[in-house]
């Protein structure tokens, strides 16, 4: 056989195995990647049953295509707020079936989403727990924010073994899911501390006080004597941005039946607008737009709206 | 001599390369022509074909529309609620078929408020048996896996224990549907098979707080039909229930106001997302029951926008006193 014939098979050779190389490299990664889910690694569920309890089913996973298929109409507050997966289990006492739980871990990203969904769910007869920053239960259920997670442990009776085992699991979570613990939220250190309600603080992502503008909202809860007032604010990405949301909030409050006052601090730049027998103010200190909603008193709102816009005046932007 | 070999070797290289290839094309195409199937995929008739619920309703009798009855006894509730509309028999005759149509939803046990009380279901079924119905079937869509809601919510056993009969949905048991002059249901799936052979439909929901929608109550109930990927009717969640109050027409629903979920719905979780109302509905008209259930959340019908929508494509109507509800405590 001629050298050009054999140099043309040897090339076909050569681009042949180039091929199977390249089928065997994208082989490779797939098992990799499906062997690398990241999740997996992080969260060892064998390591959550309390001591006592059986699991009581497979491990579930949803992701936003399918997180409806667990909690329905509930499934776009998450979805909407950087939600990444849901794995739940549910574990039982083989000695009394009554004593059961089920444990939702949402990978919500990271700690400031999972933030947001933890506060905007936050029940009313919370007790805070202070094994963790933000962690509340219930008379029959258990909530948190573990770094990146928001974990809700739902007891299906109402018992102290159960209370007890609830909490158990709370603190397996801790011990054993690894997170980044520098991750922090400074927004929530703006507020001024003087009759602050602790643990009320909230996160919206997007449409605080149903207007779409107000995104990135941090609420917090003040009581002044009987008076309960929300304070908030939103930080831009700049100066211009604060200005013009603001603005738009407040047509949006004027459009829909908000009435202007004048605030009775005259040095006070923000507005004051009456809606629905409550006061609205509204304030812009650099980059963050500020303000109070639904005060029934307006003295107080005055008041608490110039500390907040004092104590972000300082912080730097 | 080298070069002239080397040229006919190649040449006889390729033509022989080129005969294989040839054959290999004419083999394929040859598969292809006797594996084609020219009548394409066959038509499954039963399934494709469209399909329509049947009107479940009862004849309409002025002042017994709507009955509130307030108790903390679901079963005793329920009963009174019946009865002051003009008693079981009114809705139920000898030899009928009922299906029940139970919010489950969720895996959730019964404490929580998530899916319809069990001992509700369970006086319902009673109800209808003591009415003379030869079969009483309950079944639902939930978007958890059935058997785990119908075992979690005590329902299944509930009702197995006085006789009923549950069906849980399997893939066979759906066909597609349109409502006339409707907008998203066209062509879609509902859950069918287990009320084929009914003639009579109770729909029996709790009262709750939902994230979406602002309330799941007896309307929102049905959404609990639909297959497929309903979730992309929540982008559009008004329309989708004031559709579904169109295409469903009950014998009778019930709303489950006894502990109504006000916050963190449709999940809940907590025992803290519920209070403690002490009211049963019941009713033919559930755009009214829904309406007047408004007030157990503390909200306003306005707040619900697929309540104005329903009424006003003939559902029912959102101005409950007009239908003077009959009135009793236990």
């Amino acid at each position: 056989m001629s050298s050009s014939v054999n140099r043309a098979k040897n090339l076909e050779s050569v681009i042949s195995f180039c091929i199977l190389a390249i089928l065997a490299a994208i082989t490779t990664g797939i098992f990799i990647r499906q062997a690398h889910t990241g999740e997996k690694e992080l969260i060892d569920f064998s390591k959550m049953t309390p001591a006592g309890f059986e699991t009581a089913s497979e491990i579930e996973v949803y992701n936003a295509d399918n997180l409806y298929e667990k909690i329905d109409g509930k499934a776009p507050l998450y979805t909407e707020s950087g939600f990444e997966k849901l794995y739940t289990r549910r574990f039982a006492s083989p000695a009394d079936p009554n004593l059961a739980m089920e444990l939702y871990l949402f990978d919500m990203g990271n700690i400031r989403n999972a933030f947001s969904v933890y506060s905007l769910q936050r029940r009313a007869d919370a007790e805070t727990l202070p094994d963790f920053t933000f962690a509340y239960k219930t008379s029959n259920a258990l909530y948190l924010v573990h770094g990146r997670y928001y974990v809700e442990i739902i007891g299906f009776s109402e018992s102290i073994g159960l209370s007890k085992a609830i909490l158990e699991v709370s603190q397996n979570i801790r011990n054993n899911i690894p997170i980044d613990k520098n991750a922090k939220i400074p927004e929530l250190a703006f507020f001024p501390q003087e009759n602050l309600v602790a643990g009320n603080a909230k996160f919206y992502l997007a449409s605080a006080f149903g207007f779409e503008g107000l995104t990135n909202t941090f609420t917090a809860v003040y009581k002044i004597d009987d008076q309960t007032v929300t304070a908030f604010f939103s930080k831009r990405p700049g100066k211009k941005d604060a200005e013009t949301t603001a603005e738009n909030y407040y047509n949006f409050l004027i459009a829909n039946g908000g009435v202007a006052k004048t605030a009775a601090d005259k040095t006070f730049t923000g507005k004051v607008i009456e809606f629905d027998g409550a006061a609205e103010i509204i304030f812009t200190t650099g980059s963050f737009v500020g303000g109070v909603h639904e005060a029934e008193n307006r003295q107080t709102a005055e008041m608490i709206a110039v500390k907040l816009l004092n104590k972000l005046a300082l912080i730097k932007q | 001599m080298t070069e002239q070999n080397d040229k006919n070797l190649e040449r006889r290289e390729f033509l022989i390369r080129t005969a294989k290839a040839g054959v290999a094309i004419a083999a394929a195409g040859a598969a292809s022509y006797l594996l084609y199937d020219k009548k394409g995929p066959a038509q499954n008739t039963e399934s494709e074909k469209i399909v329509t619920l049947p009107n479940f309703s009862v004849p309409h009798v002025q002042g017994q529309s709507l009955s509130i009855v307030k108790g903390s006894d679901r079963a005793k509730t329920a009963a009174k609620a019946i009865e002051l509309l003009g008693g079981i028999e009114r809705f139920i005759k000898p030899g009928d078929t009922v299906a029940i149509k139970p919010n489950i939803a969720f895996a959730s046990p019964p404490m929580l408020g998530a899916t319809t009380n069990p001992d509700l279901v369970a006086e319902v079924v009673k109800l209808c048996y003591k009415a003379g119905a030869k079969k009483v079937i309950v079944t639902d869509n939930p978007i958890n896996e059935p058997a785990g809601c119908f075992a979690i919510s005590g329902i299944g056993k509930a009702v197995a224990n006085v006789g009923g009969e549950i069906i849980l949905p399997k893939s066979s048991y759906f066909k597609n549907t349109t409502l006339p002059g409707g907008t998203l249901i066209k062509d879609w799936p509902i859950l069918y098979e287990p009320f084929r052979k009914a003639n009579k439909l109770i729909g029996i929901a709790p009262v709750k707080n939902h994230h979406r929608s602002g309330a799941s109550m007896a309307m929102k109930n049905w959404y609990g039909l639909l297959g497929g990927r309903r979730n992309i009717f929540h982008q559009d969640i008004n329309t989708i229930i004031a559709e579904l109050a169109m295409l469903i027409k009950p014998t009778l629903v019930i709303l489950d106001g006894t502990e109504v979920m006000v916050t963190n719905g449709p999940t809940g979780g907590s025992l803290s997302d519920l209070k403690r109302t002490n009211t049963l509905i019941a009713g033919c008209d559930m755009v009214a029951a829904d309406s007047f259930a408004c007030g157990l959340l503390d909200i306003k019908v306005s707040d619900l926008p697929y309540l104005a929508k329903a009424a006003a494509a003939g559902a029912g109507t959102t101005d409950y006193q007009s239908l003077k509800p009959i009135l009793a405590e236990l």
